[in-house]
């Protein structure tokens, strides 16, 4: 009950049957970690209406509160206030979150729930086992900080195919990844400004061809394109997997590696949604003015305009195209309409709407191999939508999605190409230079 | 003390262990619905069919836990709000929509379904759910039935009790009852319209009949805005008396254009002190004449500006920033508490200016977004917890809007039931014999009383108080009820 002090009578509604009290501090220590943690701050904007949840993919398919944003935040909100612990049960509401951050974006109050879950992991980081803790530890303190152990990963996985776990064999595309990115390619004539593309590490191991294609693309429309060498993993899989400080070292090192450049250009959007959050996620003008260059990859062609394909990529009939929205893109960085208005640009390409296009595909990161069950059920509805489109290519612009959905397609027995988007505007000015070569 | 183990036991056995939370931190996540007041729970199931409704509930009188119905979980009343060893049976899994019958022109579904997900369902046949709480994409049919749902459409339309034909529900026992029928009128006593708005204290709504209505012809929504609150207040009577009755009117004041501005991104005047968004509907003739009277009633008072949506894009956006505008209030402060006390038309000028002049003499932030056209006020009072204090000057504010709204010939809810929050003022509106009345129909149908206990009736409300009213052989029935059962 409220305190009114003594003689004083309590206002009607003041008076709450025992058992209940008004929501707030009980005047309990937080039983946090030491380390990162969710912000009181950030714990209060929350006022748990519950518009969140029917967009949260998870809640969707189990109707649970532990499985919501609002749930996820009532329980943080338990161990801020001291009224519960940091034990496997708050882990496994944790780990169930996809950090797709379809609930930030639907949220009226500007919850920042992504934050609040990169904390929140770091929290429970600590209740793993030592053989996970050893795994994740290799996985994205070694691997992925590491350009030539990724890369020796990547010839290795040939060989080493028969003796993978099911689903990674599944989802790891096979094929060499080609050439890399020149260090600079200059354009045809004066250049408009330098542009750096963030690689990226799963996107420069197994989708190359994208990157070749994102500079070909870029010098065409009159940038020059450097690719810093010294450039390190973005450190996204590390900021979502509880390893905050790892992705501050990352931040910190791509921070002097980008430097140069105009415009630093990120064709994954996993990885573009979290370097535009270096800001945020080391404080400071440089990291915030830093930000403020970034670009996702599509964004910028829309934002900067592209000149328009005189041909479409594939003969002269229609293409119908179903573009996948990636969350990190859609959500995180509110990109929706710029990639579709590239594209349209393309002669032939007839945009299909993915039913449901705004759900996660369950890739999320390391989702799909953490969290297989939840994984599999949000692949098999995304394959299903794209399928229902009868589209003959699928466009998405995160190597994460992309492997999911041409994993979910296969298992479904479809065979649809998964693209880049970029890659299509790449075509499609191969074929228009093609063409004028014949003449 | 209940043998909450036991029961935690059978419920696995019954549902499935994975369908019966009692670890404690998954069991906080139960406490409380959007409203300000937390309890607790001993145990937490989540049913996917009628049978397992109905086996919560024998589990239950086994073991005399008290139920707690719960759907989404969005309402601002305390509802499903639980307290002590209460069992919450959750319905979010019954989630189908079992029958669309487009000449008949209804739907059964079942409690979970989500309120916008039927309407989108109907859609494509030309119909939707005419009752659209500003919750709607989270809020479930079966917390609609059970707080007779309201929402901006409902002006013209009619809150959800004119929506649903008829309901299924396990009562405390365990068995099940259709009350009401397909029919449009059914013979006898109006058992489903007791059903409907009694926020889960008779049983638990284990199915729905609504009625579907034809999406109107043609649409035209208004953003109308006004630099005095009371200009935009005196609006709305005057369409109205006007002879317009538009399909909703809907009020925001200065601070909450703001803030679901910043949200919505809809293009509200944020410089306004009130604005109105009004939509009208029909056939197209009849849109345009009453479109004409509303722009008329608007420059009556001064309108500045008069928005009219040129697409269906726009206009959903104009809707976007009202519906998301009572989540969009944190970025005033953490915390908010509202009564969503109903006032006649004509006193909705008076009324406003007393609610900004009680939250001022309070130094409390209030913002009004609510159903102007049915009177229906919203007042958010908007604090920080955190600060001593602030939460005894809310509720004190709090209770004296209240009592202004009743002073002005109003009623304690429009739309969110009275819940936990409001139980205590009910006597503000009922005699004791009235509240003894209530309990008795209440007692009827949980003669044990253990449907959602402390809800809707306040603490002394019993049935034995109307019946020694009435002097009748009712008195002595009442009476001989066992010691210690609550009524």
């Amino acid at each position: 009950m409220a305190g009114f002090g003594e003689g004083v009578e309590p206002p009607l509604g003041a008076v709450m049957p025992e058992g209940t009290r008004f929501i707030g501090p009980v005047g309990l220590a937080a039983n946090w970690r030491p380390g990162d943690a969710p912000s009181d701050d950030d714990l209060a904007t929350c006022v748990a209406c519950g518009l969140c949840l029917p967009h949260c993919p998870t809640y969707r398919l189990t109707g649970e509160e532990s499985a919501s944003p609002r749930g996820r935040i009532a329980a943080m909100r338990a161990v801020a206030d001291g009224r519960a612990n940091v034990d496997a049960t708050f882990a496994r509401f944790m780990d169930l979150c996809l950090e797709c951050r379809a609930c930030e974006d639907v949220c009226p109050s500007h919850v920042p729930f992504g934050r609040m879950m990169e904390r929140a992991r770091v929290q429970i980081e600590p209740l793993r086992t030592r053989r996970a803790r050893f795994v994740r530890w290799l996985g994205l303190s070694v691997v992925l900080r590491r350009r030539w152990v990724l890369s020796l990963g990547r010839r290795l996985t040939p060989l080493a195919r028969p003796f993978l776990r099911k689903r990674v064999r599944t989802l790891v595309p096979g094929g060499g990844p080609g050439r890399r990115v020149a260090r600079t390619t200059e354009p045809e004539g004066p250049a408009k400004g330098t542009v750096a593309l963030v690689t990226g590490c799963v996107q420069d191991q197994w989708y190359r061809p994208a990157n070749r294609a994102t500079v070909r693309v870029l010098a065409r429309n009159g940038w020059r394109v450097i690719a810093p060498r010294h450039q390190v993993c973005c450190g996204a899989l590390q900021a979502h997997n509880g390893r905050l400080s790892t992705a501050r070292k990352l931040a910190r090192r791509n921070l002097a590696a980008f430097r140069d450049a105009d415009w630093v250009v990120v064709a994954a959007a996993g990885c573009g949604a979290h370097v535009k959050e270096y800001g945020d996620l080391l404080g400071g003008e440089e990291a915030t003015a830093f930000s403020a260059r970034v670009r996702d990859l599509m964004e910028f062609l829309d934002e900067q305009g592209v000149e328009r394909p005189g041909h479409g990529p594939a003969g002269e009939g229609p293409i119908r195209v179903a573009y996948h929205d990636a969350c990190h893109a859609l959500r995180a960085q509110r990109i929706k309409e710029q990639p579709r208005a590239v594209l349209r640009l393309i002669p032939g390409v007839e945009i299909a709407e993915v039913p449901d296009g705004d759900r996660c595909c369950g890739a999320a990161g390391l989702y799909n191999v953490l969290e297989p069950d939840m994984s599999d059920r949000l692949m098999e509805q995304k394959a299903a939508s794209i399928a229902s489109t009868e589209a003959t290519i699928v466009a998405s612009a995160n190597p994460g999605c992309t492997m999911q959905i041409a994993a979910g397609l296969r298992n479904a027995g479809r065979r649809l190409e998964v693209l880049h988007p970029v890659e299509l505007l790449d075509r499609a000015y191969a074929a228009a230079d093609a063409r004028a070569d014949d003449r | 003390m209940a043998d909450v183990d036991a029961a935690r036991r059978e419920l696995e056995e019954a549902l499935g262990t994975t369908e019966v939370l009692s670890d404690p931190l998954a069991l906080t996540l139960y406490a409380r619905d959007a409203a300000m007041v937390e309890g607790g729970c001993a145990l937490v199931a989540f049913p996917h069919t009628v049978e397992d409704v109905v086996a919560c509930m024998q589990v239950a009188a086994r073991h005399a836990l008290p139920v707690v119905p719960r759907g989404s979980g969005t309402g601002l009343a305390g509802g499903a709000t639980p307290i002590g060893d209460a069992l919450v049976v959750v319905t979010s899994k019954m989630d189908r929509i079992l029958e669309v019958r487009p000449e008949d022109r209804l739907a059964w579904v079942e409690p979970g379904v989500l309120n916008l997900d039927l309407a989108n369902a109907v859609a494509p046949l030309g119909f939707t759910y005419a009752p659209d709480p500003s919750s709607q994409q989270t809020c479930s049919i079966g917390g609609n039935v059970n707080t007779n749902a309201g929402g901006p459409h409902c002006l013209a339309y009619g809150v959800t009790s004119s929506h649903v034909l008829a309901v299924d529900v396990v009562l405390p026992d365990g068995t099940v009852e259709r009350f009401g029928s397909e029919a449009p009128e059914a013979p006898g006593y109006d058992l489903r319209g007791i059903l409907i708005g009694s926020e889960g204290t008779l049983g638990i709504v284990v199915g729905a009949c609504v009625r579907l209505t034809p999406e109107p012809p043609a649409v035209r929504t208004m953003l109308l805005d006004f630099s005095a609150v009371k200009d935009c207040a005196a609006t709305v009577s005057s369409i109205i008396a006007g002879g317009v009755v538009p399909a909703a009117v809907e009020m925001m004041d200065h601070g909450i254009i703001v803030a679901a501005e910043s949200f919505a991104h809809a293009g509200y005047p944020t410089d306004a002190a009130a604005v109105l968004l009004v939509e009208v509907d029909g056939l197209p003739e009849a849109v345009e004449a009453q479109s004409r009277a509303v722009e008329n009633a608007a420059r009556d008072h001064g309108v500045r500006t008069i928005r009219v949506a040129a697409d269906d894009a726009e206009r959903a956006l104009l809707w976007k920033g009202r519906k998301s505008a009572f989540g969009a209030v944190a970025q005033i402060a953490p915390h908010y508490h509202l009564h969503d006390c109903v006032v006649p038309r004509s006193k909705l000028v008076d009324v406003l200016a007393g609610v900004y002049e009680i939250a001022g003499r309070h130094d409390i932030i209030v913002t009004n977004v609510f159903h102007a056209g049915d009177g229906n006020l919203h007042p958010l009072l908007s604090f920080d917890r955190r600060i001593p204090g602030t939460l005894e000057r809310v509720l004190s504010a709090s209770e004296q809007i209240v009592r202004l709204c009743v002073n002005n010939g109003g009623s304690l809810s429009g739309e969110h039931g009275i819940g936990l929050e409001k139980r205590d003022f009910m006597p503000l509106m009922f005699s004791e014999v009235d509240l003894g009345a209530q309990a008795c129909v209440r007692a009827a149908f949980d003669p044990e009383g253990r449907m959602n206990p402390h809800k809707v009736l306040p603490a002394g409300a019993r049935c034995g108080d109307f019946a020694m009213a009435r002097g009748t052989d009712a008195a002595q029935a009442a009476q001989s009820i066992p010691e210690g059962s609550w009524i």
